[in-house]
């Protein structure tokens, strides 16, 4: 996690916390995340307003003994993270105190804000006053599949000096995104301050595409600029990684769907107070014909093919700010009305920004439907590290001929996108192939 | 302020000592009669006498062990090296003795000996008059290294050395000696204390740490980048150990790139020591790999072309401070 945004505070000042105590909300590019008290106290004074965005590790308040002086506190807080190093002026020699020199060396290398980190040291006996949301250690579990899950760009690890990653830290800017001068394409200070004078970097990236050169285009009615929410930040980033990375290319068939129509309808005529939607049975068909056709069921992570165990389907969820894909695990071994209850479910909290971060990781293969909207086919943006993802179109009456006479057909449209680096054409037409034969004959699934 | 040279700023230095506590004495070869080989100690003999100037036979090891005996005893030794070439007959005395009694007494016996001499290449005295022997002495704990660029400097650095209780190794340069310089004038006492450094130029660009005599070519390097605009903050830590890190740092969080300058070889010394302690404080600081120009990795040839090729050059520094400012010329 590089940022979160603080969406509500549920304590106010002055009001007593206990260890485990929800204290505020916090909006990260997945998930709106609980924030819970590590002490117990009272709260002396909230540093962070609703609405700010902030790296890990910010303090956003204090908490301490009631009537407690807190300014000195206050103070380092307001002067920031950077201490100075702790030198050796001794008089003695330059290397007799190399046990404290390492120790301000860890607390420099975890910790931009290390300065409250040496205060703590120092007054250790009184500490726990400050309350810092730590992230990193309250995500501890989540945070190794994280990184995996995270898409590496081609050019795998990018380079820059250790003062552009801190300055890149600071501002906010994704360096996938700055182009490098130094030598390896290495991303100096020069290259980011161009970066950002061009206008790169988040306080531009809402109004400008990259084509508002001047700023002329809209003088006369400028854009309302609004900022980006995390979950926007996170679309934004990923997607245009995923194009810009992935190299997409597309194969679309057009089903026969009279067979699913009729088992939606049989499978629905058993149900009493439940229904199950042609969505629920393409994920159903879309997973078992990947454990049919496992190929189709891979990813290109570090220069290697990783092909998956799991048939983990992302289901694309549309939310007020945007999307989110969270996945049905194992989705080739559930029934299709299990497969319904738990998208129903998944779907509610999402909208609600409940879902977890591992409930919208490591998908091996996502779903996307546009049908409902009447939209006959589109091409879609891989989700990587996913190999591929399958568009659905919606179902639609048409002509088709049968036995050589024309008739009133139902169809549908499924375009797969593929990453050609694990799945070529001939992969991804095969497992349309094994696809089709069970959407068109449901029973088959069975077999 | 005047204009001293730097073999009057020292010779200054250890006069006013001299008078200022009968326990300091100064002994070497030729430093009395001879008026000292590089005339530093000229007219001490006339001034404090025969039994506070004192020449001594070639023989290092027999006076550094001789000065190191009075200093356990309570005297102030001066022990002049004729270069610092010749203390390598004397060294196991100031390892093994000078830099250890200390401890070894429990912390019961002062050693206030100050070694002094001229330090690295004069011109033309080959490979085995050239050394930069800052690498050596800088890696024994329990000794003071001080390498002064100025007249000032050496001057207040070294009655800083003769009143200080530990062993000092006081660097100096027979290509310095002549070098001119503002010194405060007689009567304004001045002592430099050890582990402060000297901002020689500011500048926002890119830090360069020089000691010793490249600090001259470092400035006159600088002079030449801020013509093509590059403005070089030169820092003269001054005394190599201990080692005024935060002043280094200060500079390199300001500049975000960093040269270091040193006479002796490449393979470790004060120079690398430095380059490690800068990367490790000012990690997040740096924009470049931190770069070094010392001597070249070879026995110093006496062809004064070749000398010259091996010694760190003005225009060594400037391209390796093109290089970390990512400006090389096409």
């Amino acid at each position: 996690m590089e940022e979160g945004t603080l969406a509500k505070w549920v304590v106010s000042e002055g009001d007593s916390v206990d260890v485990d105590d929800l204290l505020a909300e916090v909006e990260t590019d997945k998930a709106t995340m609980e924030f819970r008290s590590f002490d117990r106290g009272v709260l002396l004074k909230i540093l962070a307003d609703e609405g700010d965005t902030l790296a890990p590790d910010t303090p956003v308040a204090i908490i301490g003994e009631k009537g407690e002086d807190i300014s000195e506190l206050l103070e380092q807080v307001k002067s920031g993270g950077g201490a100075e190093p702790s030198g050796s002026s001794d008089d003695d020699a330059a290397e007799d105190d190399d046990d404290a020199e390492e120790e301000a060396d860890e607390s420099e290398a975890e910790d931009d804000t290390d300065e409250s980190d040496d205060a703590d040291e120092s007054d250790a006996p009184k500490s726990k006053k400050k309350k810092k949301p730590k992230k990193s250690s309250k995500d501890s579990g989540d945070q190794p599949k994280k990184k995996s899950a995270k898409p590496k760009k081609s050019g795998d690890r990018i380079f820059a000096s250790p003062l552009v990653r801190r300055l890149a830290r600071e501002e906010n800017v994704d360096l996938a995104e700055v182009e490098g001068s130094g030598p390896h394409g290495r991303i100096v200070k020069r290259d980011l301050e161009e970066y950002l004078e061009s206008g790169g970097g988040e306080a531009s990236s809402a109004t400008s595409g990259g084509f508002s050169s001047g700023g002329t285009v809209w003088d006369r009615q400028p854009p309302v600029v609004e900022k980006a929410s995390q979950m926007r930040k996170a679309i934004a980033r990923r997607l245009t990684e995923s194009k810009q990375t992935v190299p997409h290319f597309y194969l679309t068939i057009d089903v026969d769907a009279q067979g699913l129509i009729e088992t939606r309808a049989e499978m629905n005529a058993a149900l009493t107070d439940e229904k199950v939607s042609f969505n629920d049975l393409v994920i159903k068909a879309a997973a078992v014909a990947l454990r049919r056709f496992p190929d189709a069921n891979a990813s290109w992570i570090d220069g290697a093919i990783h092909r998956h165990q799991v048939v983990d389907i992302s289901v694309a969820v549309a939310v007020a700010e945007g999307l989110v894909t969270p996945v049905v695990r194992d989705a080739d071994r559930k029934g299709v009305l299990a497969i319904s209850r738990e998208v129903k479910e998944l779907a509610a909290r999402a909208r609600n920004k409940k879902l977890t971060p591992e409930e919208m990781q490591n998908g091996t293969f996502s779903i996307s439907n546009l049908g409902m909207y009447g939209v006959e086919e589109f091409a879609a943006v891989i989700n990587p590290p996913e190999g591929a993802l399958l568009a659905v179109g919606a179902l639609r009456d048409t002509p088709v001929v049968k036995d050589g006479q024309l008739v009133a057909g139902k169809r549908m449209k499924l375009t797969l996108s593929c990453d050609h680096r694990v799945v070529d054409g001939a992969i991804g037409a095969q497992y349309l192939q094994v696809l089709q034969t069970l959407l068109e004959k449901p029973a088959t699934m069975l077999l | 302020m005047r204009e001293l040279r730097y073999r009057e700023a020292v010779r200054e230095a250890i006069a006013e000592e001299m008078e200022a506590d009968e326990s300091v004495f100064l002994m070497g070869e030729e430093v009395g009669h001879y008026q000292g080989a590089y005339k530093v100690s000229e007219g001490l003999l006339a001034r404090f006498g025969e039994k506070r100037v004192i020449d001594t036979p070639i023989a290092e090891a027999g006076f550094a062990g001789i000065g190191i005996g009075a200093a356990m005893t309570g005297l102030r030794p001066v022990i002049e090296f004729m270069t610092w070439n010749f203390s390598f007959v004397a060294f196991d005395q100031i390892i093994s003795n000078a830099a250890k009694i200390r401890q070894m007494s429990g912390g019961t016996i002062d050693v206030p000996i100050v070694f002094r001499g001229p330090n690295g290449a004069a011109k033309q005295v080959a490979s085995q008059h050239s050394h930069s022997v800052d690498p050596f002495y800088t890696n024994i704990p329990g000794i003071f290294v001080v390498m002064p660029a100025t007249p000032r400097d050496a001057k207040g650095l070294l009655k800083t050395a003769i009143r200080c209780n530990d062993p000092v190794v006081f660097l100096e340069g027979e290509t310095l000696y002549n070098v001119k310089g503002e010194v405060p004038d007689e009567g304004e006492e001045e002592l430099i204390p050890f582990g402060k450094g000297r901002i020689g130029r500011e500048g926002t660009d890119c830090t360069i740490v020089a000691f010793g005599r490249p600090y001259y070519e470092t400035m006159q390097a600088a002079e030449k980048l801020a013509e093509d605009g590059i403005e070089c903050e030169v820092v003269d830590p001054r005394t190599l150990r201990p080692l005024d890190l935060d002043l280094l740092v200060e500079s390199v969080k300001k500049t975000h790139r960093c040269v270091v300058v040193h006479e002796h070889w490449p393979y470790g010394g004060p120079g690398a020591e430095i380059v490690d302690q800068i990367q490790r404080h000012a990690f997040d600081w740096l924009d470049a790999p931190i770069e070094r120009v010392g001597s070249l990795d070879v026995p110093m040839p006496y062809a004064s072309n070749l000398e010259n090729f091996v010694l760190p050059t003005v225009e060594r520094i400037t391209d390796a401070v093109r290089k970390v400012t990512y400006s090389e010329k096409k």
